[in-house]
């Protein structure tokens, strides 16, 4: 049998995956890579609904996921948004990439380290997490340190139709964004394209 | 059963391709995370899977 706990984890680390759609070129087959977030999306959406009508088993799910929508359908909306903001070119790269890679990293850190040693600790590993990924992609301290503290902040409320998978990437790049956006926040290096040539 | 194995072989070769992508690019600081971040529960999950099939 599989650890299903293992697997739970690393089926939310591969989300941090999601962030190659940067690599990809403006138009694929003629089709603008825009398109492909929402046949993701809606891929995605179609096997919660098989799931839910036809009773599929998706081995790793929770008991609790059983009879509401399921976090990987909460984690691919949330990195399909913010995918989607940034071809709207409402929020910078760097903000989407570091906030894809510290949901996926940190919403399994906090449940890991809270059940092993306590909630303390676990906003402690989640916030030195979540402010060392930010740090190696956006660089700096304050964005770093204001989206892992709104991260975490975002993982904790348990909300029956509000996952914190979703939260986790939704709330931390709108608070940055919107510090960026207003001038409070610092500037970016590059205006926040990490990865060029991708537009 | 074999689907899961099946699906978790897939997940470990987006991992690889989408970490080497990042290495071919030079961006590094994104390959490490993918690298450093998937390894983590990766390898035990790997193992486990190695360990049932051995015995």
């Amino acid at each position: 049998m599989i650890d299903e706990q293992i697997y739970r984890r690393f089926n939310h680390t591969v989300a941090a995956c999601f962030v190659v759609y940067f690599l990809f070129p403006q138009e694929i087959f003629g089709i603008e890579r825009s398109i492909f977030i929402i046949l993701f999306w809606l891929l995605v959406v179609t096997i919660e609904i098989l799931r839910f009508q036809k009773g599929i088993k998706i081995i790793g799910l929770r008991d609790y996921e059983k009879n509401r929508i399921a976090g990987f359908v909460w984690f691919a909306s949330g990195s399909c948004l913010l995918l989607g903001l940034y071809e709207l070119d409402l929020v910078p790269q760097n903000f989407v990439i570091g906030t894809i890679i510290m949901a996926a990293y940190t919403d399994p850190l906090i449940g890991e380290s809270a059940k092993n040693w306590g909630d303390i600790i676990g906003i402690l590993s989640g916030l030195a997490c979540s402010f060392a990924i930010y740090q190696i992609i956006i660089g700096g301290f304050f964005y770093p340190i204001i989206g892992s503290i709104v991260a975490v902040a975002a993982e904790k409320p348990k909300i029956k139709w509000f996952d914190d998978d979703f939260a986790m990437q939704l709330f931390p790049i709108l608070a940055m964004s919107i510090l960026y956006a207003y001038g409070i926040g610092p500037d970016l290096i590059d205006e926040g394209i990490l990865i060029k040539g991708d537009a | 059963m074999k689907i899961t194995k099946i699906y978790i072989g897939i997940l470990y070769i987006v991992t690889i391709v989408c970490s080497l992508l990042f290495i071919i690019e030079e961006h590094y600081n994104i390959a490490i995370l993918l690298i450093l971040g998937n390894a983590i529960p990766g390898y035990p999950l790997a193992k486990s899977l190695l360990e049932k099939n051995g015995n």
